[in-house]
């Protein structure tokens, strides 16, 4: 039989583990501007979630235990061929652009960068 | 200078030279074209779309991961989200391969100028696509897609490199196996070819890797050499004044040609990457993986040591022979035909045929001219049957016409004439037309040779044998006397 | 009689049509009439709320559309010529799915204004068979949710059996529109059970086919491995109908399974006799998280499910099967933590295009920089249901929680999905009711994203294990509320699925009540 890996130690559930630090971290990454009460709210319904989350840590998994990354395996038979190489332009440009907030020259513009300060 | 040592890696992006995009239809090429035209809903990151693999970047991949000796070719390598917003990439993740890459472990090995070889690690070589360009004007960016999705295999080296020329040399013979193998044309400027440098420093006998500076933007192999020799000696620099040296990021600046801490401020960078589930994995077959390695050709640097050896030609003639692929195919096919010494062969080819290459910004393949063609010309030269200088107008005659060299020196009359009785005869002829020139030759003016010898050939339409034309003037010279 | 022609199954307007006794516009007007009768107040962003006097299935209708479509199936059928197998069937797309030429909003105010440039895969053959494109149905913003509640377009919809009750999501648009008589058919999607738990709630047939049977090209994503476009229809043979126009491999969905696509509709009268259909102990039990403790808690199904569940064996053992009790899918259980995990990070990834540079919402207030652009767009942009499942898929796949949740999650998946595997070598389908409660009220889970979540609870592992799974109504509660039952079986087995649903399903024997209402019954 397969060696168990331990089960993670559990952590205790009274403990919120997205604390405001790591929830304004998570924020910046998300690229997202919230207001406080936004901010209440979610970061109370992630830590709920992570209560339902941590029930996974319970589980004892094989250490062999391999991931599926789709439920449904890929066979000579499902699986689809690869495309061939071929050049094929698409007539869709016009329209893509036109979904652009902002253009100029066919350009889509945007905001400059943040930028640091030059020694 | 001496107390230091440079540890430098580089990471190499190499725009592969299929039809269309790694993960869509659009054609790789938009060099010429306006910004935003060569998009469609895929590589622009329309909500909704997925990707589709393009079988000839894998093809492509595994041809220079073979070339690249790679320990570790996977049968199954997967795609992975690198996920972090920049407006180059539309989907606001780039699709790459992160720790299950199609090959690891792999190694380049080239000679540097003095001779000597050296090897660099290629610690993994991955699949990924390219990004966009932005433009920077007026506190603003511009951004176009019409690089996006463009494939791309990334090379990652060791920290082999000990001096910037080693990094240059590495580039250039890259460059060349690139093209040898047809699978990028590897233009730095056109951004086919691009290169990231990691250079620290240690003291010599050191074992550790101390902080390194990543340098990017820079766009030629000059540029990279250049690059790296100042930021080398900066560290060096810095570090004898006691400082420490920190993790920046550099950016060449192509006008000034100094480097600078970049200016953009990354954002955080935790890519969080995951297996890309719009993708299966890349899946190689061993038999894949063979026929691969059957097919790989003759890599340049051996047929160079080939070269020298088989056709005992000099080591200057086998480099500029093996350069690139269809004029060293060329070379071989004529000395093939030929028969005789390859070392005329490779005289005319790097000579005659080279120039005209240059000239028409074409290739040997696309030349028009067949190697049994040129082999005939040759031997027809060294045969004596034409001059050189005929048998260098003969190329470009030849290219245009359905006839054989000697087809078209027969029905023109190009033979060189050897016939010594009829060269004397015109010979005589000269010297009675000119008794002046020849009074001041007999009386010392022995310069005059050359003129004669110009007239003969004038007189012949050029088909004179010029050396055999000069002896004979000068006996006929020296024995003449004016009929009187 | 507009009334009669607007609740005809699909399948019989093809008939008809083709027969010569009806018109592909007739079908049309009828069909504009009824949504014109129960539709009540358009959608709209920043809407009103609503008082329930309407259906509001749609988020936008496509009339020149339609009827650009409808007579060019009658001039096929004047001419002779083959309209296809969906001829003058009216359809609502989830608008989840991108539509050339029209807004495709995701339910989002972020995309609101983005008018697609090219049209979904399924889309463009259920058009090609002759499908009638009626609108856009309402959902939960980029399908995250189990009411259609948070949809950024309001009114959202009603359930049409109680205007007090959602409708299930996040397909809850699709499964309104077509008990309502306003579409034969809808497209909806399925990544966790939003076509078959509001097919269930609305008293319709909702099918999720096996991961890859259908392309998801033109489906804006949320979970990119569990996502399955699907049909929703009022009873079994519609729902075959529909998947044969939409099933088969797309150069333009590398996951898409080049298996071929069997004749759905050829044994679907055949019936179940001989067939081994398993029941499940693990899908009778429910384990519900302690809201105060995080301890997990058992408890039973709502009895009439229960009941429901007992008379559905019963029945399909009267017509032949042999029942399998006792399959064990023990790690079925652990459906809904996983996918909290795996969802949230694909969905977060799949949500960073929207930026408000390339198209859709652009903050109009000034920003400092491009990453300030960014961070107004989004946070302006996106309702709260997007904003939770990014953050939440940041956290979990951030470098230091990588293996101990999203490398966890996958190697569950592994066993919910080896559960299955297991069970498919004794029965050739597990029976198991489709939700754990009937429709519930409006406002009542809206906002506890985690009792949200658990309405998945039964549905959620056949998401994982990718396999296909259809729901049928089969009853009422005490309250007049539909009770839906799901078969799940083996890889590529819709055929054999539909077969045994179409000897499940029990047609409810009236109209829903509040369709009855609106349309002066």
């Amino acid at each position: 039989m397969a060696p168990l890996e331990d089960a993670l130690p559990p952590t205790p559930p009274s403990e919120s583990s997205i604390t405001p630090k790591i929830f304004q971290h998570l924020v910046s990454l998300a690229a997202l501007e919230l207001t406080e009460q936004e901010s209440e709210y979610l970061r109370r319904e992630l830590n709920q979630q992570l209560q339902v989350i941590r029930d996974l840590e319970s589980i004892d998994l094989a250490t062999d235990l391999p991931i599926t990354s789709h439920g449904v395996p890929y066979s000579a038979e499902t699986r689809p061929e690869l495309r061939h190489d071929r050049a094929e332009p698409s007539d869709k440009a016009d329209a893509i652009l036109e979904q652009a907030p902002e253009v100029e020259e066919r350009f889509i513009v945007v905001p400059d960068i943040p930028h640091t300060e030059l020694e | 200078m001496s107390e230091f040592e440079a540890v430098i890696g580089i990471e190499t992006h190499i725009q592969l030279n299929t039809e269309s995009k790694i993960f869509c239809a659009c054609s790789t090429d938009s060099w010429r074209v306006p910004p935003n035209t060569n998009i469609c809903p895929i590589c622009s990151g329309l909500p909704g779309v997925l990707p589709s693999l393009n079988e000839k970047v894998v093809e492509k991949a595994l041809l220079l991961a073979t070339a690249m000796n790679a320990e570790e070719i996977n049968i199954e390598s997967f795609f992975a989200r690198k996920n972090y917003f920049y407006p180059d990439l539309p989907k606001g993740y780039q699709i790459s391969q992160y720790d299950e890459p199609l090959a690891l472990n792999g190694y380049f090995e080239f000679p540097m100028p003095e001779g000597d070889l050296c090897r660099i690690t290629i610690a993994k070589l991955h699949i990924e696509e390219d990004a966009g360009k932005t433009v920077y004007k007026d506190q603003q960016r511009l951004i176009d897609f019409n690089r996006c999705g463009v494939p791309l295999v990334e090379m990652v080296t060791g920290p082999d490199f000990r001096s910037a020329d080693e990094v240059a040399q590495f580039l250039i013979r890259l460059r060349r196996l690139l093209r040898w193998l047809a699978i990028s044309d590897a233009d730095m400027e056109r951004g086919q070819l691009r290169v990231d440098g990691n250079v620290s420093i240690r003291k010599v006998g050191e074992d550790r890797l101390n902080t390194k500076t990543e340098i990017k933007n820079v766009n030629s192999i000059a540029n990279v050499r250049d690059a790296v020799q100042a930021e080398i000696e900066r560290q060096i620099r810095e570090v004898e004044a006691g400082g420490m040296i920190e993790a920046w990021t550099l950016d060449w600046d192509d006008e000034r040609g100094v480097l600078s801490k970049m200016r953009s401020k990354e954002t955080e960078a935790d890519y969080r990457y995951f297996r890309e589930p719009d993708l299966l994995p890349v899946q190689l077959s061993a038999g894949d993986i063979e026929t691969t390695a059957t097919l790989l050709p003759e890599l340049p640097l051996a047929r160079r040591s080939r070269f020298e050896e088989q056709y005992a030609v000099p080591e200057y003639d086998a480099e500029i022979l093996t350069d690139e692929r269809s004029l060293s195919d060329f070379f071989e096919a004529t000395v093939a035909a030929h028969e005789g010494d390859p070392k005329r062969v490779s005289n005319w080819v790097m000579n005659d045929v080279l120039r005209l290459i240059r000239e028409e910004e074409t290739s040997a393949g696309e030349l028009g001219l067949q190697p049994a063609e040129l082999a005939e010309i040759i031997s027809m030269v060294e045969g004596g049957t034409i001059s050189r200088s005929v048998g260098k107008d003969l190329l470009g005659q030849v290219r245009s016409s359905d006839r054989s060299p000697s087809q078209i020196v027969e029905e023109e009359g190009l033979s060189q004439v050897s016939d010594a009785g009829e060269l004397s005869e015109v010979a005589i002829r000269i010297l009675e037309a000119n008794s002046d020139k020849v009074a001041a030759y007999q009386a010392g003016k022995i310069g005059l040779i050359g003129w004669f010898v110009g007239e003969m050939m004038k007189e012949t339409g050029g088909q004179a044998d010029p050396k055999l034309a000069k002896s004979l003037l000068e006996d006929t010279l020296d024995s003449y006397s004016p009929k009187s | 009689m507009s009334a009669e022609i607007s609740e005809l199954p699909a399948h019989e307007i093809v008939t008809r049509l083709k027969a010569g006794g009806l018109t592909a516009e007739a079908v049309l007007e009828a069909t504009l009439e009824r949504i014109e009768a129960v539709e009540g107040e358009t959608a709209s962003l920043g809407g009103d709320p609503g008082d329930g006097r309407g259906v509001h299935a749609y988020v936008s209708l496509t009339v020149e559309r339609a009827r650009a479509q409808a007579q060019a199936v009658d001039r096929a059928l004047e001419a002779g010529d083959d309209p296809g197998i969906l001829a003058g069937v009216p359809t609502a797309i989830k608008d989840i799915f991108c539509v050339s030429g029209t807004a495709s909003t995701a339910g989002s105010k972020i995309l609101a204004n983005f008018v697609a440039p090219y049209t979904a895969t399924p889309v463009a053959r259920l058009e090609m068979a002759g499908a009638i494109t009626i609108g856009k149905a309402n959902l939960d913003e980029f399908t995250y949710g189990s009411s259609n509640e948070s949809s950024a377009f309001l009114p959202t919809p009603r359930n049409p059996w109680s205007s007090e009750r959602v409708p299930g999501g996040s397909s809850g648009g699709s499964a309104a529109a077509v008990a309502a008589g306003e579409a034969a058919l809808s497209l909806g999607t399925d990544t966790s059970g939003s076509i078959r738990q509001p097919a269930a709630f609305c008293g319709v047939v909702g099918m999720k086919p096996t991961y890859g049977r259908v392309s998801r090209y033109g489906l804006i994503a949320f979970a990119s491995s569990l996502d399955c476009p699907g049909p929703v229809a009022r009873n079994v043979k519609d729902a075959g109908l529909m998947l044969q126009a939409m099933a088969g491999a797309d150069p333009f969905d590398a996951t898409a399974a080049k298996i071929p696509v069997e004749d759905y509709l050829d044994q679907i009268e055949g019936g179940v006799r001989g067939m081994r259909i398993g029941l499940s102990p693990d899908f009778s039990r429910l384990r519900y998280p302690d809201p105060e403790t995080g301890e997990l808690r058992e408890q039973a199904l709502q009895p009439e499910i229960e009941k429901e569940l007992m008379k559905s064996a019963e029945r399909l053992a009267g017509l032949g099967a042999e029942i399998v009790e006792a399959v064990e899918l023990p790690n079925a259980r652990y459906g809904i933590p996983a996918y909290f995990v795996i969802s949230r990070v694909e969905a977060a990834s799949n949500l960073h295009r929207y930026d408000g540079v390339k198209y859709g919402y652009r903050s109009e207030r000034e920003p400092e920089d491009l990453f300030d652009l960014y961070r107004k767009s989004r946070g302006e942009g996106f309702g709260p249901q997007p904003k939770l499942r990014m953050l939440m898929g940041m956290y979990v796949s951030g470098e230091q929680y990588e293996k101990r949740y999203y490398e966890r999650a996958l190697r569950v998946r592994t066993l919910i999905r080896g559960d299955f595997e297991r069970a498919f070598e004794k029965v050739d389908a597990v029976l198991a009711p489709t939700t754990p409660t009937t429709a519930f009220e409006m406002g009542s889970i809206f906002g506890d994203s985690v009792a949200m979540q658990y309405a998945d609870l039964l549905t959620v592992p056949a998401n994982h294990a990718g396999i296909p799974a259809i729901s049928v109504p089969t009853g009422m509660d005490n309250l007049g509320l539909p009770i839906g039952m799901q078969l799940m079986g083996p890889d590529f087995s819709e055929n054999k699925l539909l077969q045994m649903a179409h000897s499940l399903e029990q047609p409810l024997d009236s109209r829903p009540t509040l369709v009855k209402e609106l349309i002066g019954e």
